[in-house]
C-alpha cells in the first residue's frame, strides 16, 4: 500500500518561492496500476520524484508498506531506491557503453549480488521483456527505441520492487510500440503484483490504468 | 561490471579526448620525472665533489691575479707564522713562472713582463696546441699588434718544496725518480706530454733561465695544464729567477675537515688583507654552485609538473562530471551511492593518469640525461665567475703578461678539475625513478578526482528527470 498524505514541495527561484507540489494526499493499493496526468509544468514529474525518493519533500508524508520514507536519511533512501522502486524514464536513459545485459545488471549489483547470479536474474528478465539473445549484448545505440525502453523496463524490475515509477514511458515511441510497452508494464504489474505509477500525456493509455490522477498547478484530482 | 571495470572502460569512451589527455599528462609526469633524475644525479655529483675534496688550504697574495704584477709575495715570516697555526700538518710552497720558447714572438700588454726578459726562455716547446686564429683575434689584433706566425704557448714553471702535489694534483712518476723539493739543484720533471713534444728522455738536457736543466723525472700528464709545467725545486726556481725567498703560493694541510673552518679563520686572522685564504670546501662550494642552482631548478620544475598534471586531470575530471551529471542521476536513482559512484570516476581518472605514466616514465627515461646535461651546461655558464682566483686557475705565478688566461687553461689546477667534474653528471632511471613516476601519477589522480568526487557527491538523483 503506497499512502501519500499532504505532500508539498516548495523550490526557491531567485527570491521567490514556487510551489510545484501542494498538499497532495492519495492513496494506491498494491498491483495498481495507476496513472497521472496533466499538462506540463503541472508537477507531474514533481510528484514523480517525491514518491521516487530522488527528492525530499518540504512537508508531509510518503508511507510505502508501513514505512515513511521522508524520514529516512539519504544512505537509507539509497539502499530503499535500490531494492524497492523501479525507474522507467521517457528517454530511457540506459549507461551508453554498458550493453543491454549489463545495464540490466547494474541495480543487481548495486543491491550487493554475486556476479553469476545477476548475469542469470539480467538475462530471465531480458528474455522476459522479449529481448533476443543476440541483442542482449549491444549497446543501446544498437537497439532501436522500443528495444531500450524493453531493457529500461527489465532493469527497473531487477531488484523485485514494490514500486515501478515511470515519467512518459511511452512518449518517445510510435503509438503501436507505445501500445506494446503499455501492456508489457500492465501485465508485469498484474504478475508480479507490483504498484506502477505512470505519468503520461497519453489519454488513451491513461484510460486503461486502474485509476487515474489529474494534476493541475501542483494539485490533485482523482 | 563493478565500478572500477566501469571507469577503466569508460576511457574509452571517448578516445580522441583520452588520447590527447594521456600525452598531455605525460610530459607534466614525464617532466617531474627528468626533474627527480636531475635532482637525484646533482645530489650524488655534489656528496661526490664534496667528499673528494681534502683537508687543504690554498693561500695567495692577495690581488693576485692573471694579469697583474704587484710583486706582493708570500714572505717567509708570513709562511712561518701558518706552520705554526693549530691543526696544519703540513705546508706546500710554491714559486711559478712563465718560460717563452727560444725565438718566439709574444704580444706585449705593457705589463711588467718577466717572460718577455731574455732570461726567462727555454730550448722548449710547449706541447699544448692551441687555436692561433683565436691567439690573434683575442690578443695580437685587440692590442693593435701583427699577428706573428711563430707563435708558442708559454710554458709553466713550478718551484716547490712538495714535488708529490703540484696545483693539488697528485704527481705520478713513470719515468726516472722524483726531485728532492728541499734541494738546490738542477734537477727537474716534465710532464709525458712535455718529454714527448721535446724528444725528452731521463738524463736529457735542456736550456731556461740560460742555465743548463737536467731531466731526472717524467711524470704523468693527467691535464693539459700540468702537460705544460715542469717541476724544479722551490729554491732551484728562486736561485734561477733571482727572487729569493719568494713564494707565489702555498697549501696547508689539516688533520680533519672537522677542524678545516677554524684553521681556515686563524690562517686568515694572521695574513689579514695582506692573502687570499680559501680552504678545499670553499672552493668545493664555489664550483658546485651551478648544481646547487640546478638543484633549484629541478625542485621548482617538479613542483610546477605535479600542478600542472593536477589541474589537467582535475579539469578534464570537472568536464567529464558535467557531461555525466545525467548518468550520474541514473546510478543514484538506480540505488548507486556516492562511494561507488567516485570510485566509478576515480578509476577512470586513475587509468589515464597510468597509462600517462607508463608513457611519461618514457618521456623521462629518454630525456633525463640530455635535459640534465643541458641545465648544468646552461646555469654552469650563467655562473662562472671571474673573481675565484682557484676558479680561474691561478694558482702559478702568470704574472708575466700571461696571456695564458681562462680562455687557454680554463680546466687548470684543483678548481679546473672540479669544473671539469661537473659536466660527468650521470643522469639514470632506476626503478626507484619509475616507483616514483608512478607515485605521482596516483597522485595526480587524487588530487585531480577529489573535487570531482566533490561535485559526483553534490549531483542530485533527480537529475535525471530534469530533461524528461
Amino acid at each position: 500500500m503506497l499512502k501519500v498524505e499532504n505532500l508539498t514541495k516548495t523550490f526557491k527561484q531567485g527570491e521567490s518561492n514556487i510551489t510545484a507540489v501542494s498538499k497532495i494526499g492519495f492513496s494506491i493499493k498494491d498491483g495498481q496500476f495507476v496513472s497521472i496526468i496533466g499538462k506540463s509544468g503541472s508537477g507531474k514529474s514533481t510528484l514523480l520524484s517525491l514518491l521516487g525518493t530522488l527528492e525530499k519533500p518540504s512537508s508531509g508524508s510518503i508511507v510505502i508498506d508501513g514505512e515513511d520514507v521522508t524520514k529516512m536519511s539519504e544512505h537509507e533512501l539509497t539502499n530503499y531506491r535500490c531494492k524497492s522502486i523501479g525507474f522507467v524514464f521517457q528517454s530511457y536513459n540506459l549507461i551508453p557503453n554498458l550493453t543491454a545485459i549489463e545495464n540490466v545488471m547494474l541495480p543487481l549489483e548495486f543491491a550487493g549480488l554475486g556476479k553469476g547470479k545477476r548475469f542469470e536474474r539480467a538475462k530471465q528478465l531480458l528474455d522476459q521483456v522479449e529481448i533476443v539473445e543476440d541483442k542482449q549484448t549491444r549497446r543501446p545505440t544498437r537497439l532501436s527505441g522500443g528495444e531500450q525502453q524493453r531493457v529500461a523496463i527489465a532493469r527497473a524490475l531487477a531488484n523485485k520492487p514494490k514500486l515501478i515509477l515511470a515519467d512518459e514511458p511511452t512518449g518517445n515511441l510510435d503509438s503501436q510500440t507505445g501500445k506494446k510497452i503499455f501492456d508489457l508494464l500492465h501485465n508485469l504489474a498484474r504478475s508480479e503484483n507490483t504498484t506502477i505509477v505512470a505519468v503520461t500525456h497519453d489519454l488513451s493509455i491513461a484510460g486503461k490504468t486502474d485509476k487515474v490522477f489529474k494534476i493541475t498547478d501542483g494539485k490533485l484530482k482523482a | 561490471m563493478d565500478p572500477f571495470k566501469r571507469g577503466v572502460k569508460n576511457v574509452l569512451r571517448n578516445s580522441t579526448r583520452s588520447v590527447a589527455v594521456i600525452i598531455i599528462l605525460s610530459l607534466a609526469v614525464g617532466l617531474s620525472l627528468v626533474m627527480v633524475v636531475a635532482r637525484q644525479s646533482v645530489d650524488q655529483k655534489i656528496s661526490s665533489i664534496k667528499s673528494s675534496v681534502g683537508n687543504t688550504i690554498t693561500i695567495a697574495p692577495a690581488g693576485f691575479s692573471n694579469f697583474s704584477s704587484l710583486n706582493n709575495d708570500l714572505t717567509t715570516s708570513q709562511l712561518s707564522k701558518i706552520k705554526n697555526v693549530d691543526h696544519v700538518t703540513s705546508l706546500s710552497e710554491s714559486l711559478s713562472d712563465r718560460l717563452t720558447t727560444i725565438g718566439s714572438s709574444q704580444p706585449s700588454f705593457g705589463f711588467n713582463s718577466n717572460s718577455s726578459n731574455s732570461t726567462n726562455q727555454t730550448s722548449l716547446t710547449s706541447p699544448v696546441t692551441i687555436n692561433l686564429n683565436n691567439v690573434r683575434r683575442h690578443f695580437f689584433n685587440a692590442s693593435g699588434s701583427s699577428a706573428p706566425t711563430n707563435f708558442s704557448l708559454p710554458i709553466t714553471i713550478i718551484g716547490t718544496n712538495n714535488p708529490y702535489q703540484v696545483n693539488q694534483s697528485t704527481i705520478s712518476i713513470t719515468e726516472g725518480k722524483i726531485i728532492n723539493g728541499s734541494s738546490d739543484n738542477n734537477n727537474v720533471i716534465v710532464s709525458t706530454s712535455m718529454a714527448s713534444k721535446n724528444s725528452l728522455k731521463v738524463g736529457s738536457n735542456f736550456k731556461a733561465f740560460n742555465s743548463t736543466l737536467n731531466v731526472v723525472g717524467i711524470f704523468k700528464t693527467t691535464t693539459k695544464a700540468l702537460g705544460n709545467t715542469i717541476v724544479v725545486p722551490l729554491s732551484t726556481l728562486e736561485r734561477l729567477t733571482s727572487q729569493s725567498g719568494a713564494v707565489t703560493s702555498a697549501i696547508a694541510t689539516v688533520d680533519t675537515s672537522n677542524n678545516l673552518s677554524s684553521t681556515t679563520s686563524a690562517i686568515k686572522k694572521i695574513l689579514g688583507s695582506n692573502a687570499d685564504v680559501q680552504n678545499s670546501q670553499q672552493q668545493a662550494n664555489a664550483t658546485i654552485q651551478p648544481l646547487q642552482s640546478v638543484k633549484t631548478i629541478a625542485v621548482t620544475s617538479l613542483i610546477g609538473s605535479l600542478i600542472a598534471g593536477a589541474i589537467i586531470i582535475f579539469l578534464i575530471m570537472l568536464l567529464l562530471v558535467r557531461e555525466r551529471k545525467r548518468e550520474i542521476g541514473v546510478l543514484k536513482a538506480l540505488g548507486a551511492s556516492n562511494v561507488k559512484v567516485i570510485k566509478q570516476f576515480t578509476s577512470e581518472a586513475t587509468t589515464l593518469t597510468l597509462l600517462a605514466a607508463i608513457l611519461g616514465i618514457i618521456i623521462g627515461g629518454l630525456a633525463a640525461g640530455p635535459i640534465t646535461s643541458t641545465l648544468i651546461n646552461n646555469t654552469r655558464s650563467n655562473n662562472s665567475s671571474p673573481t675565484s682566483f682557484v676558479q680561474r686557475g691561478a694558482l702559478t705565478r702568470q704574472a708575466g703578461g700571461g696571456f695564458a688566461g681562462p680562455r687557454f687553461f680554463s680546466g687548470r689546477g684543483f678548481g679546473g678539475s672540479l669544473r671539469a667534474n661537473l659536466l660527468n653528471v650521470h643522469a639514470e632511471v632506476g626503478w626507484s625513478i619509475i616507483l616514483y613516476g608512478l607515485a605521482v601519477a596516483i597522485i595526480i589522480a587524487f588530487i585531480g578526482s577529489s573535487l570531482a568526487s566533490y561535485l559526483i557527491a553534490n549531483v542530485r538523483p533527480a537529475e535525471v528527470l530534469r530533461s524528461e
